[in-house]
C-alpha cells in the first residue's frame, strides 16, 4: 500500500460515511431539497472530488511528516552541538527523551511574544518576506519523496510523481534569495540591508556550481524524475563516479542554507543577526525554523542525487533509509559548522566562482564522458 | 620617525655633540642634553631611580622641548599625559619612554589656574591625541592646536571638569 | 552602494562591552573610522580620592574584568614606591606567580573572544573550559574568581593555600597540552590564516608613534617589554623570552600572545621553584608622605602605569591610571582603513579590548 491507496482509503471511508447520513437526512425533505441534497453527495462520491481531498490529506500527511524531521534536526542541532562544544544541550524540558521537546518550548515561547514592525519598515515587503520564504522552502517538501511508495502522486501506480520533481525542487530552493533581499532591504536598517546583499550575492554564486552538479545528476540518470533518479543509482551510487559534483554539492548547499562557514548573511559579529535583525517573534521563528526546513531539504536532495535514495538492505523500510541519509549528511553539515570559522564575502565569491564552478564544470564534462562512452 | 633607523644602539644622536665624559650614565646624559638645549626653561633635573629622571619644563617652551626628546634623545614614546590639579597650580606631567635607551623621563610642566592652557603634543606622538581629550575633558586643561579637542568619557554636554579639586558632585 | 556610517555599538556583539565603533563603509570596504567610548566611564580616579589606601585595592580590581589581579598589584607597586615600602620576597615570588596566572587566563578570555567573533565556536567553548582551571587556582589562592583583592600594600594577602604548589604544576601541565592542541586547531584551520594573515597591519613606526603598547606592538616588531627592560618585582631573576613577530597583523597578535602564554608557564614553574621561605606582608603605614609615586607594569594588553600623588593624609591626592587599550583604541582607525567589514571583528578582537580598563 502506498500513500495514495492509505489517503485514498480513508477519503472514500470518510464520504462513505457521510453520504450514508447525508442521504438518510435527504429521505425527509420535500423532494426539491431531497434533489439537491442528493446532488451534493453525488459531487463528493465522483472520482474528480475523492482524488483532490486525497491529494490535500496526502500534503498533509507529507508536510507533517517532514516538519517532525526538522524537529529532529533541530534537536540533532542542539545536542550534537552540545557534545562538540563540551556542553550538555538541551536536556531539561522532555529529559526522558533527551530534551526533544525543547524545540516546542521555544516555540509556544515564541508565539506568546510580541509581533514587532518597525515603523520606518516596508509594511508590505516587511510580512511578505517570511511569507515567501517559508512558502517556497516548504514547497520543496511536496516534491521530494521519502520512498517510491511515500510521496505526493495522483495515482495507486507507486513511483509515479511529478515528472520534474527535482527540477521543480531545485527551482523552489532558489526564490529564497528573493525574499531574504526583500526582508534586508524592507527592515530599513543597514545591518539588514547589507546581511540581504550579502545573501543574494553568495546564493547567486552558489546556485550554479549547485545546478551544475545537479545537472550532471539528471545526464546520468536521463530523467527529472526522482523515481527514475534514484532507480538509476540501483548499482552504483552516483557519489563514486561524480565525486567532485557530490562534493561541490555540499559545499553549496552549506552555503544556500547559511551556516556557519558561509553564514556571511548573519554573521553575528558583525552584522548583529544579518537580515533577521528586525524580525522577532514567531516572523523570526519561522525564519528559524525554515532554515532546518532547507537544511532537511538539501539533505534529502544529496541523499537522492548522490547517495542512492531510498536505497539500502531489505531489513529497514525504504523511507527509514532516506531519513538516515539524510540525517548522516545533515550531521556532517553540523560537524563542519562548529569545527572551522566564518570566511569573509571577497574570499567565499572567489571560492565559488574560482574554484566550485570549474569544478562542476569538470564534474559536468565527466557525466558526459561516462553518459556517451556508456559506461553508466 | 624616519631618523629613528640611523641611531645608533645608545639612540642618543643630540649627546655626541658634548664633550664626553666616560662612565657618566644615560640619565645624565639625557638630563644634560635637554638642559643645554632649553637652558632658560628646563630646570630641575633629577634621577629618581635607575632609568627614571624627572626634569621640569616651562610651559613655553613644553613643544619644542618633547620634540627635541623625541627626534634627539630617541624618547619615541608617549606613555602617559596626567594632569593633577595643586592649590596654587595645574600641572601636567608627561611620561615619555625610550624604546631605545630604556628610559623613562617625567617632564612637568605647570599652568597657572586660571589659564589651564598649554601646547598640545598630538602632533609630536600621535597617542597623546586621546591622552590630552582625557585630560581635557575630566580637568579642563585646554590644549593648544589639538586636532580634536572634544569631551570624550563625559557626554559632550557636561558643564564640569569632575577631577577638579573644586569639583563638588 | 553609496558610502554610508554603520554604528557597531554600543550595543552589538563585536564589542565586548560598551562602546561605539563608527565605520564608513563603501560597499564592504572601510573607508573611515571613529572609536567613541566613554559609555562605561565610572569615575575610578575621582572615588580614588575619596578612599584610604587599603580600600583602593577592590577598586583597582574593577578596572578590568579580564585581568583584575594585574590592576591591584600595580596599584599596590604604585603606592609602595610612593610610602617607599620594601616587600617580603616571598610576596614578590607570590605575586609574580600569580598575575602570570593571570595573564595566561586573560589571554585565554581573549581567545575565547576572538574564536568567538571569527565564528569559531569550538575555539570559544574550549578556551573558556581551561580558562577554568587557572581561575580554580587563583580562587584557591585568593579566594574569589573574577576580582581577587588579593595584593595589599607591603604583600599578599594571605600565603599559599596547602598542596598548592602540587596543583599549579599539574594546572601548567595541563595548560602546556591544551596550548599545543589550541596551536593545531587554530593555526591548522586554513580558514583562521585567511582571515588573519595580512590582515590588519600595524607597522612599526605607526605602532610606535600612536602609543600602541604590549602584544599588539611585540607583533610589530618591538622587542620591548616591561618585565624584561625595566623590570620590576622579582622578574630579573626569572628565565624568560620576549615574544614578538614581525608582520604586525592579526595573526602576528594571535601568534604573540599565544608564545607569551608558553613563557608564563614557564615563569609560574620558575617562580615555584625560586620561592623562598619567610613573611608575605609587612605591615604599610597608614599615611603616605607628600610626593609622587610611579608603576608600570606589563599588563596583558599592554603598558600599564599609575601615577599617584600623595598630600601626607590616608588618601590619595590625585591617582591617575593609564590604561593600555585606551590609547590602543584610538590607534584603531589607523589599522582599520582600507580592509573589509567582516575584518573589523578580526581587528579589534586581535586587540583585545577592555572597556573596564578603557573608560575607568
Amino acid at each position: 500500500m502506498n500513500l495514495f491507496e492509505f489517503c485514498h482509503g480513508i477519503i472514500h471511508w470518510l464520504v462513505d460515511l457521510v453520504n450514508n447520513l447525508w442521504y438518510w437526512l435527504g429521505d425527509f425533505l420535500p423532494w426539491y431539497f431531497g434533489d439537491l441534497f442528493t446532488a451534493i453527495g453525488d459531487f463528493a462520491a465522483s472520482e474528480g472530488h475523492l482524488l483532490f481531498m486525497t491529494v490535500l490529506v496526502e500534503s498533509v500527511v507529507i508536510i507533517v511528516v517532514a516538519l517532525i524531521n526538522v524537529l529532529n534536526f533541530l534537536w540533532i542541532f542542539r545536542k550534537l552541538s552540545g557534545r562538540i562544544l563540551d556542553f550538555y544541550g538541551p536536556y531539561y524540558v522532555g529529559y526522558r527523551i533527551g530534551g526533544w521537546l525543547q524545540n516546542l518550548a521555544d516555540g509556544v515561547k515564541l508565539f506568546t511574544k510580541e509581533i514587532i514592525t518597525p515603523t520606518k519598515a516596508d509594511r508590505l515587503g516587511f510580512l511578505l518576506a517570511p511569507v515567501i520564504f517559508v512558502g517556497s522552502s516548504v514547497t520543496i517538501l511536496a516534491v521530494i519523496p521519502l520512498s517510491a511508495n511515500f510521496g505526493l502522486s495522483t495515482t495507486s501506480e507507486p513511483g509515479e510523481y511529478v515528472s520534474a520533481g527535482a527540477l521543480f525542487a531545485l527551482a523552489a530552493f532558489s526564490i529564497a534569495p528573493f525574499a531574504i533581499l526583500l526582508a534586508g532591504w524592507s527592515s530599513n536598517n543597514k545591518y539588514t540591508l547589507i546581511g540581504g546583499m550579502r545573501s543574494a550575492a553568495q546564493m547567486m554564486s552558489y546556485e550554479i556550481p549547485l545546478l551544475l552538479a545537479a545537472a550532471s545528476v539528471f545526464l546520468l540518470a536521463g530523467s527529472f524524475n526522482f523515481v527514475d533518479i534514484v532507480d538509476a543509482q540501483h548499482d552504483m551510487w552516483f557519489f563514486i563516479p561524480l565525486f567532485i559534483g557530490f562534493v561541490v554539492f555540499l559545499i553549496c548547499l552549506i552555503a544556500e542554507v547559511e551556516i556557519i562557514p558561509f553564514d556571511l548573511p548573519e554573521a553575528e559579529a558583525e552584522l548583529v543577526e544579518g537580515w533577521t535583525t528586525e524580525y522577532g517573534g514567531m516572523r523570526f521563528g519561522l525564519f528559524y525554523m525554515t532554515t532546518a526546513v532547507r537544511s532537511y531539504a538539501g539533505g534529502a536532495l544529496a541523499t537522492a542525487f548522490f547517495l542512492g535514495g531510498w536505497q539500502g538492505p531489505w531489513f529497514v523500510p525504504d523511507e527509514i533509509w532516506f531519513l538516515i541519509k539524510a540525517y548522516i549528511v545533515y550531521t556532517v553539515f553540523m560537524w563542519l559548522t562548529w569545527s572551522v570559522p566564518r570566511v569573509r564575502i571577497d574570499q567565499m565569491l572567489v571560492f565559488g566562482w574560482r574554484r566550485l564552478l570549474p569544478l562542476a564544470v569538470l564534474n559536468l564534462l565527466i557525466a558526459a564522458a561516462l553518459k556517451s562512452g556508456g559506461w553508466l | 620617525m624616519s631618523e629613528g633607523s640611523e641611531r645608533d644602539s645608545t639612540g642618543v644622536v643630540g649627546i655626541e655633540k658634548a664633550p664626553s665624559r666616560i662612565g657618566e650614565n644615560p640619565e645624565n646624559r639625557v638630563l644634560r642634553a635637554l638642559a643645554e638645549s632649553f637652558p632658560r626653561t628646563v630646570s630641575g633635573g633629577t634621577q629618581l631611580r635607575p632609568g627614571v629622571i624627572r626634569a621640569r619644563v616651562d610651559r613655553s617652551d613644553l613643544y619644542s622641548a618633547c620634540r627635541t626628546l623625541r627626534d634627539d634623545l630617541g624618547f619615541e614614546h608617549l606613555t602617559m599625559i596626567s594632569a593633577v590639579d595643586y592649590e596654587d597650580r595645574f600641572e601636567i606631567v608627561y611620561h615619555i619612554t625610550s624604546y631605545q635607551s630604556r628610559l623613562l623621563i617625567e617632564l612637568i610642566s605647570t599652568a597657572p589656574k586660571d589659564d589651564p592652557v598649554v601646547d598640545s603634543v598630538s602632533s609630536v606622538w600621535g597617542g597623546a591625541n586621546w591622552q590630552e581629550r582625557e585630560s581635557y575633558d575630566l580637568m579642563g586643561i585646554v590644549f593648544n592646536s589639538h586636532p580634536k579637542l572634544e569631551r570624550i568619557l563625559l557626554p559632550k554636554d557636561v558643564l564640569y571638569h569632575p577631577l577638579r579639586k573644586d569639583f563638588r558632585g | 552602494m553609496a558610502e554610508m556610517w554603520i554604528n557597531m555599538g554600543p550595543q552589538h556583539p563585536m564589542t565586548h562591552g560598551l562602546w561605539n565603533l563608527r565605520v564608513k563603509i563603501d560597499g564592504e570596504t572601510i573607508v573611515a573610522a571613529e572609536p567613541e567610548v566613554g559609555y562605561l566611564h565610572r569615575g575610578i580616579e575621582k572615588i580614588c580620592e575619596a578612599r584610604t589606601y587599603p580600600q583602593i585595592i577592590p577598586i583597582a580590581d574593577r578596572l578590568c574584568y579580564g585581568s583584575s589581579l594585574t590592576w591591584s598589584h600595580l596599584y599596590c607597586l604604585t603606592i609602595e614606591d610612593l610610602m617607599d615600602v620594601e616587600v617580603p620576597e616571598r610576596a614578590e615570588y607570590i605575586r609574580v606567580m600569580a598575575i602570570e596566572m593571570q595573564r595566561i587566563a586573560s589571554h585565554l578570555m581573549w581567545l575565547a573572544a576572538y574564536a568567538g567573533d571569527l565564528g569559531l565556536a569550538v575555539g570559544f567553548t574550549y578556551t573558556m573550559r581551561d580558562r577554568e582551571v587557572l581561575v580554580d587556582l587563583l580562587q584557591a589562592l585568593t579566594g574569589s574568581r573574577l576580582t581577587y583583592n588579593y595584593p595589599r600594600i607591603g604583600g599578599v594577602a594571605h600565603d599559599l593555600p596547602p598542596d598548592f604548589e602540587r596543583d599549579t604544576i599539574r594546572a601548567v601541565q595541563y595548560m602546556e597540552m591544551r596550548l599545543k592542541e589550541y596551536e593545531d586547531l587554530f593555526d591548522g584551520s586554513k580558514i583562521f590564516m585567511m582571515r588573519n594573515v595580512g590582515i590588519g597591519i600595524l607597522r612599526k613606526e605607526d605602532g610606535i608613534n600612536l602609543g600602541v603598547t604590549g602584544p599588539s606592538l611585540r607583533a610589530s616588531g618591538v622587542d620591548y617589554d616591561l618585565r624584561k627592560d625595566m623590570p620590576y618585582s622579582v622578574y630579573p631573576e626569572m628565565d624568560f623570552e620576549v615574544a614578538t613577530h614581525e608582520d604586525g597583523d592579526c595573526y602576528a597578535r594571535y601568534r604573540v600572545r599565544m608564545d607569551e602564554m608558553w613563557e608564563s608557564c614557564r615563569i609560574i614553574r620558575q617562580a615555584l621553584q625560586k620561592m623562598p621561605k619567610g613573611r608575605w606582608r609587612i605591615v604599610a603605614p597608614r599615611n603616605a608622605p607628600a610626593g609622587t609615586g610611579l608603576g608600570r607594569v606589563e599588563d596583558p594588553r599592554g603598558e600599564a602605569v599609575m601615577y599617584a600623588v600623595g598630600d601626607g593624609t590616608d588618601r590619595p591626592y590625585r591617582l591617575k591610571i593609564r590604561s593600555p587599550i585606551f590609547v590602543t583604541v584610538s590607534a584603531a582607525p589607523k589599522i582599520l582603513v582600507g580592509y573589509k567589514l567582516a575584518d573589523v571583528v578580526a581587528i579589534m578582537g586581535g586587540l583585545d579590548m577592555c572597556i573596564g580598563e578603557n573608560d575607568r
